[in-house]
């Protein structure tokens, strides 16, 4: 290569960054860091920071939870799930151990019964229709996508929708959650814990090669994974639980409907404890919000510091719909189903909640379900 | 579709600037768990308490 050729691919590589949009997101981010950390708050902007660098390494490895479902459920390639549970791995050697020998810091749990099974089922389908889900949504909407823009609105009415809906499911009965330490003790459930994702891994593998599809993740999936199981760790000593997504959602929707008029304040989720706190209490004191944020100009800052930010067009309007009606139905099942893939299934499955794997369950029929309506909205199944 | 991002960034910024400027935020970021009796990072209670 000629120094011109170099020259100019120099200023190939330069033109290729979007000072606007990398300039605000990490002005955004500063602004929140700083809002923090005038509260005396460094854990929180720690929350924040380690939501950045999720946002990076999720744009950048391109970890994507709903095209690894759907490349299971169609052709049994199960490198993109074997490679999701590198993640879970990661977050189990610290978390499960943690939350069950220190009482500063808890495990993801929930209860087991009709709602999470309900919940994880729509929420499968509305993954696939938006072709995303709730970390999924998060970095595709801070990497540019209009579409995703859409699905993240709705996800966040549905989510309110949720929250009023709740109660009405749990009342349909259940049982406590059931932990793997408190059976097994700390280390002795972080061993059965380890063992059922090397179960259910062994599952996903035979399955992929008797389908003839591959099942080892790729490179770049396993230094994503790694990277990603870092900051899962990072996030948990920083807020004391494990990450999660979708509460946030929550708690911006009902901050949104009070300011319309809206008094929520009176619904039986909102007066529960947590909830009635966070819809009372500034957005940065919820964890949730906290990695969100942290998340979205993360993925901001990184797309725009390779190329020209949200620089496509938009998509068409079947696809906008899809987007739309998946955001709502995923809001929805993520409240009814205690989280998604996120705080559900990897924070579950990393706490040795068995509802975790339950709720990893329920959502892969939705997600069958929800491939097989794609071409209704001209998104193709694979 | 980069003018409604430019809208939603700054309008996002702003909301969250003012509902942190007008609401309690003194105490440490909490997530809905570590309030007592709840069974659910969306604080829950858990179906035995009832």
């Amino acid at each position: 290569m000629t120094t011109a050729s170099l020259a100019a691919s120099d200023r190939g590589a330069a033109v290729r960054i979007d000072r606007l949009f990398l300039g605000l997101a990490l002005g955004a981010t500063a602004i929140l860091v700083a809002l923090v950390l005038l509260d005396h708050q460094p854990a929180s902007a720690a929350l924040i920071l380690g939501g950045f660098g999720l946002g990076i390494a999720f744009l950048k490895a391109e970890f994507s939870y709903t095209a690894s479902w759907r490349r299971f459920v169609t052709r049994g390639d199960a490198s993109g799930l074997v490679g999701g549970l590198i993640v879970i791995v990661m977050c189990a050697l610290v978390v499960a151990p943690v939350a069950a020998l220190s009482q500063r810091y808890g495990g993801a749990i929930a209860p087991l019964g009709p709602s999470l099974v309900i919940g994880a089922f729509v929420f499968g389908i509305g993954m696939q229709l938006a072709n995303g889900c709730g970390s999924g949504t998060l970095y595709t909407v801070g990497g540019g996508s209009g579409r995703m823009l859409i699905a993240l609105l709705f996800f966040v009415i549905g989510s309110v929708f949720g929250s009023l809906s709740l109660p009405a499911f749990l009342a349909l009965g259940g049982i406590d959650p059931v932990l793997a330490s408190d059976y097994f003790g700390a280390w002795g459930g972080l061993a059965v814990t380890l063992a059922s994702i090397a179960l259910f891994a062994s599952v996903f593998i035979a399955i992929a090669r008797k389908r003839g599809a591959p099942y080892q993740p790729s490179r770049n999936y396993v230094i994503g994974g790694i990277a990603i199981g870092i900051l899962c760790v990072v996030v948990f000593f920083a807020g004391g639980h494990p990450w999660s997504v979708t509460f946030g959602y929550t708690v911006w929707g009902a901050k949104a409907a009070t300011a319309l008029g809206f008094d929520l304040s009176h619904a039986a989720f909102w007066q529960w404890p947590g909830p009635k706190r966070a819809l009372t209490d500034s957005v940065l004191t919820d964890t949730s919000s906290l990695t969100d944020f942290g998340m979205l100009f993360g993925a901001m800052a990184a797309a725009a510091a390779t190329k020209p930010f949200a620089a496509s067009a938009w998509p068409p309007a079947k696809s906008l719909l899809a987007a739309g009606i998946g955001g709502l139905l995923m809001g929805w099942g993520a409240r009814i189903g205690f989280g998604c893939n996120i705080g559900a299934f990897v924070g579950g499955v990393a706490s040795g909640s068995l509802h975790g794997w339950i709720w990893l369950l329920a959502a892969m029929p939705g997600c069958l379900l929800g491939i097989r309506l794609r071409p209704l909205f001209g998104l193709s199944r694979d | 579709m980069r003018v409604v991002y430019i809208v939603v960034v700054v309008f996002g910024v702003a909301a969250i600037l003012v509902d942190h400027l007008s609401s309690p935020s003194s105490g440490r970021a909490v997530s809905p768990e570590d309030f007592a009796g709840a069974c659910a990072p969306c604080g829950a209670p858990c179906p035995s308490k009832k």
